[in-house]
């Protein structure tokens, strides 16, 4: 099932904008290698769930997998053949909102070349540029 | 590898603006501090400083108003990219002084776990351990050949090089080799998927009954 949260405070939200870069969020910090969006915008639930698939499926059960984003923004659309006006929509889906430095995924526990395929894979389901990235050890 | 000596100048003009001209130089600012005195504001060669930074130097030799003095890199602040270098510490050492410094742990050799079926989880890739810092390693190598399902490797069990004292709990898994769970196939919802919660909802719906 796709990610969405548990509770929220308001059902429905504005689009808002996404302006600037990541300042947190940046760098990795659980495994050992990670997957770094380069552009801002939204990425789905649905889109989520099919990289760590895709991540997981390629590492058969090897290492781990981290999913470093969560789905907080309902998106709302009207259904089809409606005419404008009536209100706002009811919410379709959700989505994450990135910036450029987002880490996105992080695999800890296999070879840095098992890591670079898997994320070429997940990269592949992804709406917007990425770039693969080591963790920095010591300072 | 040889060290490089960097060239430092130092910065009279402090603040946001005129770090970015650093910058935009081909400077990049830094400062040092530590043993209570003042604090110094300096810029280094920003492609020299980046050069030992990528060659994992914990150490700068710096040659400032015509001395050379070691000192212990102790923070880096990175661009929005993790890439490039912003800001760099540096910290004073005497001669003689024993330093705090994280390294890294690198695990060497397939345990025998993983034909077994298990998975090597490495939950701590760094160790925080107390040195000279001329003594400082640049990883501590730990073999994991031996590991057997259900086994870890702990902080204790590291072999460090000599002059080095460990830090951390002596009980931190540094490696483990475990058998993951089976994972919970959840049937996909349908399009009418269940909503969150929306938080004070239900009280308001309670609310005018029980006034009424």
């Amino acid at each position: 099932m796709a990610l969405m949260p548990k509770r929220i405070k308001y059902r429905k939200s504005q689009r808002g904008k996404i302006r600037g870069r990541a300042s947190r969020g940046n760098s990795v910090s659980y495994g050992e290698f990670g997957l770094q969006v380069l552009e801002c915008g939204w990425i789905t639930a649905r889109q989520i769930e099919a990289g760590r698939v895709a991540a997981t499926h390629f590492l058969h059960r090897e290492g781990r997998v981290y999913v470093r984003l969560f789905p907080h923004k309902p998106v709302s659309a009207k259904p089809l053949e409606t005419r404008m006006g009536k209100g706002k929509g009811d919410p379709e889906f959700w989505v994450a909102c990135v910036r450029p430095g987002t880490i996105m995924y992080e695999i800890g526990g296999v070879v840095e070349d098992v890591a670079r395929d898997a994320f070429r894979r997940v990269a592949a389901k992804m709406p917007y540029r990425c770039r693969f990235v080591t963790r920095r050890v010591g300072v | 590898m040889e060290q490089l000596v960097l060239k430092a100048s130092r910065r009279t003009n402090l603040g946001t603006k005129h770090a970015c001209r650093e910058r935009e130089a081909g400077r990049l600012p830094a400062i040092i501090y530590g043993h209570g005195e003042d604090p110094e504001p300096i810029s280094l060669d920003a492609h020299d400083a980046l050069l030992e930074l990528q060659h994992g130097a914990r150490v700068f030799n710096l040659e400032l108003d015509g001395k050379q003095i070691q000192y212990l890199v102790k923070d880096v602040q990175y661009d929005y990219l993790d890439t490039n270098p912003l800001h760099v510490d540096l910290m004073r050492v005497k001669v003689g002084e024993k330093v705090h410094v994280k390294v890294g742990v690198e695990l060497r050799g397939t345990p025998e776990g993983i034909a077994e079926g298990g998975v090597l989880d490495h939950p701590v890739s760094e160790v925080d351990v107390e040195c000279l810092i001329t003594q400082i390693p640049e990883t501590i190598v730990a073999g994991v050949k031996h590991l057997k399902v259900g086994e870890a490797l702990l902080a204790k069990d590291l072999e460090l090089p000599a002059g080095v004292t460990l830090l951390t709990d002596p009980e931190e898994r540094i490696a483990a080799v475990r058998v993951l769970a089976e994972e919970i196939v959840e049937e996909e919802a349908g399009e009418e998927a269940e909503q969150p919660e929306v938080i004070g909802r239900a009280k308001e719906e309670e609310g005018p009954e029980k006034e009424g």
